[in-house]
């Protein structure tokens, strides 16, 4: 199974459905910041503008900015985004805690928008688990 | 007002002002109380207050044969400040010989006889230094996702606790940490509480308080080889999605506390008393069924 931020097929299905997710839209108060997420070799940058997500860039530029980064190897996020994820792969902060994720770049904007990543990454759990449709964009 | 009539629903735990001297200084300590019999003290976390005990304040089935006391420390929850202290001018920093004094004073002025310790994080921090500094003072104690010192992973994040006192962020922030410290099979309810409870500490407390926790609580193998269990039982009980002390942590100090017991506790995190008491409770009641007991 794809990671969901990483599926072509997913990403403006995943980017409605967060921008329209009502506590992040709560949490994503005076929120624009460009979040890359990585995992193993790949990765994309998700651009939030006034607390909307406006973009979520599949595979960018190597001299694409960021502001910060969250990181770690596919298995790590396959299990992170496990409907019930196993001990240490459940919360973003625990997780770099016990050394399975990183972060990265201005961890000062992260920590500001902690509760908007982190409900972020909750709703990307939910969409994960999902039943897989042929494609997304019917669901839109 | 029309409609349905409501039947009033009141709660029998009563909340108490005490006036307490500790080390020197006055303070006016906030406590809530219920039930009847064997004393049993109940410590909160760092940088949150005794509204997370709310569901053992209300279990029957120990009221019936214990007495709960959970104390607010002051600078937390309803306990403000002391008067004669200009608190604003100083760093705040919780130490253990605080801790241990404020618990020995409060037993003291409430006329509590061998009391039972029961505390979490923080608090079970606490439990292991209460049973090695005042062994005589509790019948036993219980300390909650506890260890010798935090995991080498969570010191490597200590340079991290300057984030939880900075201009630029938030209680937000530290309340959804909270939150991801606990279960992901904890009901939902219960887990956001967690949450609002931390939106409403202070964020140099919360820091200060881990101060203590973090820095000051790092116990050798040989120092908890002095506690003596026939002296006063010891047990602990860390559940298996508590990544900020887990099982495997807490086992490190069990296995150097001849006689001490410990119950890894599943589906629960950092906060068990909180988070999904009913679970929680299923743990908890033999090891009191067993205290009573003796």
């Amino acid at each position: 199974m794809k990671i969901i931020f990483l599926d072509p097929t997913q990403t403006e299905y995943l980017r409605n459905c967060i921008n329209d997710d009502r506590e992040f839209r709560l949490a994503a108060n005076a929120f624009s910041k460009d979040i890359l997420l990585r995992a193993s070799d790949t990765k994309c940058i998700i651009k939030v503008r006034d607390g909307v997500i406006t973009q979520i860039r599949l595979n960018p530029a190597p001299m694409d900015p960021w502001s910060f980064c969250i990181t770690a190897s596919a298995e790590s996020w396959t299990k992170f985004l496990q409907l019930c994820p196993p001990p240490f792969y459940f919360d973003l902060y625990g997780s770099v805690v016990r050394q399975n994720f990183e972060v990265g770049g201005d961890i000062e904007a992260l920590f500001t928008h902690f509760w908007a990543v982190t409900r972020m990454l909750d709703v990307m759990r939910q969409l994960q688990n999902e039943p897989v449709k042929e494609n997304s964009d019917e669901r839109t | 007002m029309k409609g349905r009539e409501q039947m009033a629903r009141v709660e029998s735990v009563q909340g108490n002002y005490i006036y307490l001297e500790v080390q020197g200084i006055e303070y006016r300590v906030y406590f809530e109380r219920n039930g009847k019999g064997i004393p049993l003290i109940c410590q909160h976390t760092a940088g949150a207050e005794g509204r997370q005990w709310r569901h053992l304040l209300n279990d029957g089935d120990i009221l019936s044969r214990y007495q709960v006391i959970v104390p607010d420390l002051p600078y937390h929850g309803k306990s403000l400040p002391p008067e004669k202290v200009e608190w604003w001018k100083e760093e705040y920093r919780l130490t253990k010989s605080f801790l241990i004094d404020f618990h020995v004073a409060l037993s003291q002025v409430l006329g509590l006889k061998k009391p039972v310790y029961l505390g979490c994080s923080m608090g079970g921090s606490l439990a292991v230094d209460l049973a090695m500094e005042c062994p005589d003072e509790f019948r036993a104690v219980i300390g909650l996702e506890a260890g010798l010192s935090i995991s080498k992973s969570m010191a490597q994040m200590a340079p991290a606790l300057d984030w939880r006192d900075h201009p630029r962020i938030g209680n937000r922030c530290t309340a959804t940490r909270m939150f991801g410290h606990t279960s992901p099979f904890a009901p939902e309810a219960f887990r956001r509480e967690i949450s609002w409870i931390y939106y409403q500490g202070a964020p140099s407390i919360h820091k200060g308080d881990l101060a203590y926790h973090f820095v000051e609580h790092n116990l050798s193998n040989s120092q908890v080889r002095q506690i003596d269990t026939s002296r006063i039982p010891v047990y602990f009980m860390t559940g298996d999605y508590d990544w900020g002390n887990a099982p495997e942590d807490t086992m490190r100090l069990v296995e150097h506390i001849k006689g001490a017991q410990f119950t890894e506790m599943k589906g629960l995190g950092h906060f068990p008393m909180s988070e999904d008491y009913r679970v929680f409770r299923g743990y908890l009641m033999p090891i009191l069924n067993e205290i009573a007991a003796t």
